[in-house]
């Protein structure tokens, strides 16, 4: 089994020389082969082939299959690199040393490092070697105290999805399927007419298509089986309520707010003063405002419109509800902030031809201001997602606690809940690689779109 | 606040026709948005008896609930073990920062892009997603309830180096020259030049890692469980029970005390935060 | 950038007279107000200093070198926390050699793992609080050279009947404590905090409704609710109890059922788990129905003990099912009459018994012999009659030795309040059988989350509950198994 992966390596490698280069050698078909049969090798070998040992089930082998084919694609794209180095091409890593080929003092070579060193030996100490560490505690059954370990390889990974095979492919391959048919009727269609509408809405529902496909491929549960697939359900329904309510209430509330008016910045301070709230104290903030015993919301609710709420941790959209609430109210200062700024920075003059032309002023909005402000919404729209994927542990273990069953328990809740509290640490880990696997793809998308933008949230 | 952030745009003009309804809306957007603030400051003055008969007026119980906040769980404790982690943090992030901006604008050697790239792919490694790792790690280091171990594991900041990074690189080359003639060593180069010319890039960075570090939760739940050395927020959460049952006068109290800290910084410093990021932005 | 500055020193400054303020009560107190008045550096050194001087105190007090040993206790509330501060006080008064020094934590599991780890960086505490349920958990627990981590007290008191002055009372505490904590033939940790469940009774609602008695058996109290529900002035539930497994556990007890094999971990180690029973099904049909009819009220969170609590006290129920061991803190609260009775059991099964719960001290292994003796010593005078009788009074956890239940019955206690007896009684009413004794097994903790999650879900989703605990079943048989991989054996 192992084998066959490695000589479909050995046939994809050259194929990837033939695709990114315009004359090839025989010579680099030959290095491509050999690069991609080592780069394909190295997990396997790794991890003691432990994959394909006996017991093993199909979705381990396609596990360890799509690590070896992520292997040979990175040491392919590092020699493809070396390729165009020596072709004097300039590639996208050139453009970035490029930018940072600046200089002067002329002290000795241990200066810099001297200076980079402490920022160095803390990022190496504290942030590689735990993110390696945490690779290798997923491949472990082992407890908080526990004696012994023992290697599961990737059992903790397998658990976690369902166990059909054919249909953990067949389900990606069908979303991409979707995204790249819309992007290829996208580019055939002429702008402005149906066809295009058509075009633009079949690719929102294939971008959607990512989501609902991951949603098929993790464990729904049941029979002692580990449900993901809630946990994935609930991280997403979460992080889009508190992206959805915390910008779109940031920029209308900007909106309102970045006029020139007497009391201005008075104002201002007192719409953006939530950025300094933790999300602990969100947490407890409307932990208050929500108890069914003692809280205002259900009090008013009942006295003022004859309404009987229910216990909010007894129902899932009532518990996801305030649980974004909370965490929107929280982030919205910040929102705001950011939006005032951006707002600044619209043209006055294309507003006022717009008036003259008897643009209506949602017209406007959506025409002129909308568009000024995309690199502000995508700025925060990064910050947001990352603020939706860890700072609200705290305010979710301050309200809910994950109730109710589970309803509010994103993935860095479970994490915690998993790893810590069960003591599982293999476990843990293994959802923790997940997490990690979706940071990497929002920051590669935020690389790719916003051209190396830095952000500035966060550590 | 944010007048003058962009001197190439046309400054705003003031509203024509009436103010009025401006006026009204942007007071009851304020009154919305600090509701849970007010509220929580009503319920911090009260005892549960109060709260469960819905007294809408200040309680009898503000003296006591301190009392049993302050000294009683020693809150006191945890928000000066909090000042100690922040105040920390933040000097010494700012200081590797500076000591790294520098390195990479006015230095040229070997293997320094991949110091760059190493330290640029820390913006997409979260501390969060090897939390687990890293408790292992620290706590085998038996840094277990010390400050070390809420303070030494955030002192490298991606952020704040390609802050001044950035920061560096837009400034005069003159700069650099001039302090070359007067042989000027990098230190005195940071110091004398480069500090003074970054203040509001320094009090950008100050108010995010104050308020980040303040308001830190997951890492010091898991890392300190000794309760004299926890952290305001954490120890927010044994606040829920001070005597047997959920006492909500009490717990509002101390949250509110807990935010005063990240609210003054962020309210004293919100101009130079807003011209950091400007600079931040430009390029 | 001055006013970063001036902004810096004052933040400094209002910290530390904060925090100045808080350290008043020790002697120091007058040293640090008044360099808090002085300037702003000099108040930074001299606070620091000043602490450091209250801490210095404490040790240099004593001519001789003091023995340190550390008592980490999973309480943070004033009353039971204080309890143990001020019996270490005592204690250090009365042995001048010794220094007991209590650390609080927030929680059993915040103890136990940083014991763990105290343990692997090479400084362990001398004593640890732990619960009842971790019993196996702190049997296995282990080094890293594979040497049990915990010492029985049976073995290090080695007959003796005094140890530094202070009688030995491990002999003396009561059958039903005894009982669960004895594992192989030994007492392996010393109890403390040790209750039971027992159901506390809103007599004015209940008699407004024509109630005279408290709910004796799972039928009265649907009587009870019928009736009460059928009020004017009706509360918006009749009972409630946490969503705890103790409480499934303690029902289990009462019809007789094992929850786990090898007689619930007691003839061997348990390696089967049995969340299927006939008594397990009987209790949650029962709960589900009382859920459906509108009788329970469900807080909405898991061992939500303040919720429950906060809605019997506000009289949005009548009944409340809860530990004992708040049986003082509810007579000093309620605002109405009070009553504590037995827990309700099926009256259509036999009644085997109810069990305990709670808490005891471990003593951590490897320590030198005087300072062994000294945590010895410590451990029987903080259960000596008098101690544990004061317990009893400041709680309503039962008193742990029997000589402290003469003690409060000579003092007449019992007959002034008389909810404080009910426990005792109830305990003394099980008869000793491994499903009353309750179950010892591992991962134990984790179980208890796979047992209370699914009752969530079914209360709250309004599954079916043989379907439901199936799935719960397979995760706990999971987990234990796995527990018994990898420390079993």
């Amino acid at each position: 089994m192992l084998i066959l992966g490695l000589v479909v390596a050995a046939v994809l490698g050259p194929l990837y020389v033939w695709w990114q280069n315009d004359n090839p050698t025989v010579k680099r078909y030959g290095i491509g082969s050999a690069v991609a049969v080592i780069g394909a090798a190295a997990t396997p070998f790794a991890m003691g082939r432990c994959a394909f040992n006996e017991g093993t089930s199909g979705v381990d082998h396609l596990l360890a299959y799509s690590l070896m084919a992520g292997g040979a694609w990175l040491a392919l794209m590092i020699m493809q690199a070396l390729f165009d180095r020596s072709d004097g091409k300039k590639s996208d890593s050139a453009a970035m040393t490029g930018e940072i080929r600046t200089g002067g003092f002329r002290l000795g070579w241990w200066v810099p490092w001297m200076l980079l060193s402490p920022t160095l030996i803390i990022l190496i100490w504290f942030l590689y070697l735990p993110a390696v560490q945490t690779f290798t505690l997923s491949t472990k059954l082992t407890k908080l105290g526990a004696p012994k370990s023992v290697d599961v390889c990737f059992g903790n990974f397998t658990e976690l999805l369902i166990t059909d095979p054919w249909k953990l492919v067949a389900y990606p391959l069908l979303a991409i399927a979707a995204v790249y048919g819309a992007r290829f009727w996208l580019g055939r269609s002429e702008r402005g007419t149906w066809n295009r509408k058509g075009a633009e809405v079949a690719s929102m529902f294939a971008m959607l298509s990512i989501f609902v496909a991951m949603y098929a491929m993790f464990s729904p549960g049941g029979g002692g089986q580990v449900a993901y697939r809630p946990v994935y359900l609930n991280t997403v329904i979460i992080t889009v309520g508190i992206v959805a309510f915390g910008m779109i209430g940031g920029l209308a509330v900007a909106y309102l707010a970045f006029r020139k008016i007497r009391g201005g910045s008075l104002y201002r301070t007192f719409l953006i003063w939530p950025y300094a709230i933790s999300p602990a104290v969100a947490g407890v903030l409307f932990f208050m405002i929500f108890d069914p015993t003692a809280g205002i919301f259900t009090h008013t609710m009942d006295v003022v419109f004859g309404i009987d709420v229910p216990n909010y941790r007894e129902s899932a959209v009532l518990a996801q509800s305030s649980i974004i609430l909370a965490s929107g109210w929280k982030i919205l200062g910040y929102n705001i902030l950011f939006y005032l700024a951006g707002l600044q920075t619209v043209s006055t003059d294309q507003i006022e031809a717009a008036v003259i032309d008897g643009a209506s002023s949602w017209q406007r909005f959506v025409k002129i201001v909308l568009p000024a402000l995309s690199p502000i919404t995508f700025f925060l729209l990064v910050t947001n997602l990352t603020y939706a994927f860890f700072e609200v542990y705290a305010t979710i273990d301050f309200m809910t606690k994950g109730a109710p069953a589970g309803k509010t328990s994103v993935a860095i809740y479970e994490i915690i809940r998993i790893g810590v509290n069960n003591g599982d640490l293999g476990r843990g880990a293994a959802q923790s690689v997940l997490l990690f696997a979706a940071v990497i793809a929002v920051t590669v998308w935020q690389f790719q779109t916003s051209g190396k933008r830095v952000s500035y949230g966060g550590s | 606040m944010a007048e003058g952030l962009t001197p190439g745009v046309k400054r705003r003009t003031w509203i024509r026709g009436r103010q009025w309804p401006y006026h009204i809306s942007l007071i009851v957007t304020a009154i919305v948005i600090a509701f849970p603030l007010l509220y929580a400051a009503l319920i911090a003055t009260q005892t549960n008896t109060e709260i469960f008969a819905f007294q809408m007026t200040p309680g009898s119980a503000l003296q006591s609930n301190f009392d049993a906040v302050w000294f009683g769980r020693d809150f006191a404790g945890a928000m000066w073990n909090s000042t100690v982690q922040t105040i920390l943090v933040t000097t010494g992030k700012t200081i590797l920062a500076l000591l790294a901006g520098l390195a990479f604008v006015y230095f040229k050697f070997p293997g320094k892009w991949i110091v760059f790239f190493l330290v640029l792919i820390t913006l997409m490694m979260p501390t969060e997603v090897m939390i687990l790792a890293m408790f292992r790690l620290v706590s085998g280091l038996g840094w277990q309830d010390t400050m070390a171990a809420i303070v030494v594991p955030f002192l490298a900041s991606a952020t704040g180096a390609f802050l001044f990074r950035q920061h560096f690189a837009n400034l005069p080359a003159e700069l650099l020259e001039a302090a070359q003639i007067d042989g000027a060593s990098p230190v005195q180069f940071l110091t004398r030049v480069l500090i003074p010319l970054s203040w509001n890039v320094i009090a950008a960075l100050f108010v995010i890692q104050f308020v980040y570090t303040w308001n830190m939760f997951l890492w010091p739940s898991l890392i300190i469980r000794d309760e004299s050395k926890q952290v305001v927020q954490v120890a927010l959460q044994t606040l829920t029970n001070i005597d047997g049952a959920l006492t909500y006068g009490p717990l509002m109290l101390a949250a509110i005390i807990a935010s005063i800290p990240p609210a003054i910084v962020f309210l004293l410093m919100q101009k130079p935060f807003m011209s950091g990021f400007a600079i931040g932005q430009q390029k | 950038m001055k006013g970063l500055l001036k902004y810096l020193v004052l933040l400094a400054v209002v910290m530390l007279v904060a925090a100045a303020c808080s350290s008043d009560d020790s002697d120091s107190g007058t040293d640090t107000t008044a360099a808090a008045t002085e300037t702003t550096a000099a108040a930074t050194e001299t606070t620091v200093a000043a602490t450091e001087t209250t801490a210095a105190t404490a040790t240099t007090a004593a001519p001789t070198e003091k023995i340190d040993i550390d008592f980490w206790v999973a309480f943070s509330d004033e009353s039971r926390l204080g309890f143990a501060n001020d019996r270490a006080a005592e204690f250090n008064e009365g042995h001048p050699e010794y220094n007991v020094r209590v650390t609080s934590f927030a929680s059993y599991n915040d103890v136990f793992d940083a014991a763990i780890l105290a343990v692997d960086s090479g400084e362990p505490p001398g004593l640890i609080h732990f619960f009842e349920a971790a019993t196996r958990q702190a049997l296995d627990a282990v080094d890293g050279d594979g040497n049990p981590i915990f010492k029985s007290v049976t073995d290090a008191i080695a007959g003796r009947t005094e140890i530094l002055g202070e009688p030995v009372v491990l002999d003396s505490v009561v059958d039903a404590a005894r009982n669960y904590y004895t594992v192989d033939g030994s007492f392996y940790s010393m109890p403390w905090n040790t209750s039971t469940t027992v159901m506390f009774n809103n007599m004015d609602m209940l008699n407004e409704a024509g109630i005279t008695e408290p709910p004796a058996t799972w039928a009265d109290v649907e009587t009870a609710c019928a009736a009460v529900m059928a009020l004017d002035d009706a509360p918006s539930g009749c009972i409630t109890w946490p969503n705890h497994s103790w409480f499934v556990e303690q029902t289990l007890g009462q019809q007789g059922e094992l929850l786990a094999s090898a007689d619930n971990g007691r003839t061997g180690r348990a390696t089967e788990v049995f969340l299927e029973s006939d008594g397990m099904m009987n209790y949650l049909e029962w709960w589900k129905s009382l859920n459906d009819a509108g009788y329970y009220t469900y807080t909405g969170l898991q061992r939500d003990w303040d919720g429950t609590s906060n809605a019997y006290l506000a009289e949005e129920v009548a009944m409340l099912v809860y530990s004992s061991s708040d049986t003082t803190f509810f007579d000093d609260n309620a605002e109405f009459t009070n009553v504590a009775s037995f827990m309700p059991y099926d009256g259509d099964v036999d009644y085997v018994g109810n069990l305990i719960g709670g808490a005891t001290i471990w003593m951590l292994d490897g320590m030198e012999t005087t300072t062994e003796d000294g945590a010895l010593a410590f451990l029987n005078f903080f259960s000596n009659p008098a101690n544990a009788a004061a317990w009893h009074q400041l709680t309503g956890y039962i008193p742990i030795t029997q000589d402290a239940v003469d003690l409060l019955e000579s003092e007449g206690w019992y007959d002034e309040s008389p909810n404080s007896k009910v426990a005792s009684d109830q305990l003394a009413a099980a008869k000793n059988t491994p499903a009353s004794l309750g179950a010892l097994l591992g991962n134990f903790v984790g179980i208890r989350d796979v047992i209370t999650l699914a009752i969530e879900d079914i209360l709250v989703n309004d599954l079916d509950v043989a379907t439901r605990m199936a799935d719960a079943q397979a995760e706990a048989q999971k987990s234990l198994s796995e527990y018994e991989l990898l420390f079993g054996g």
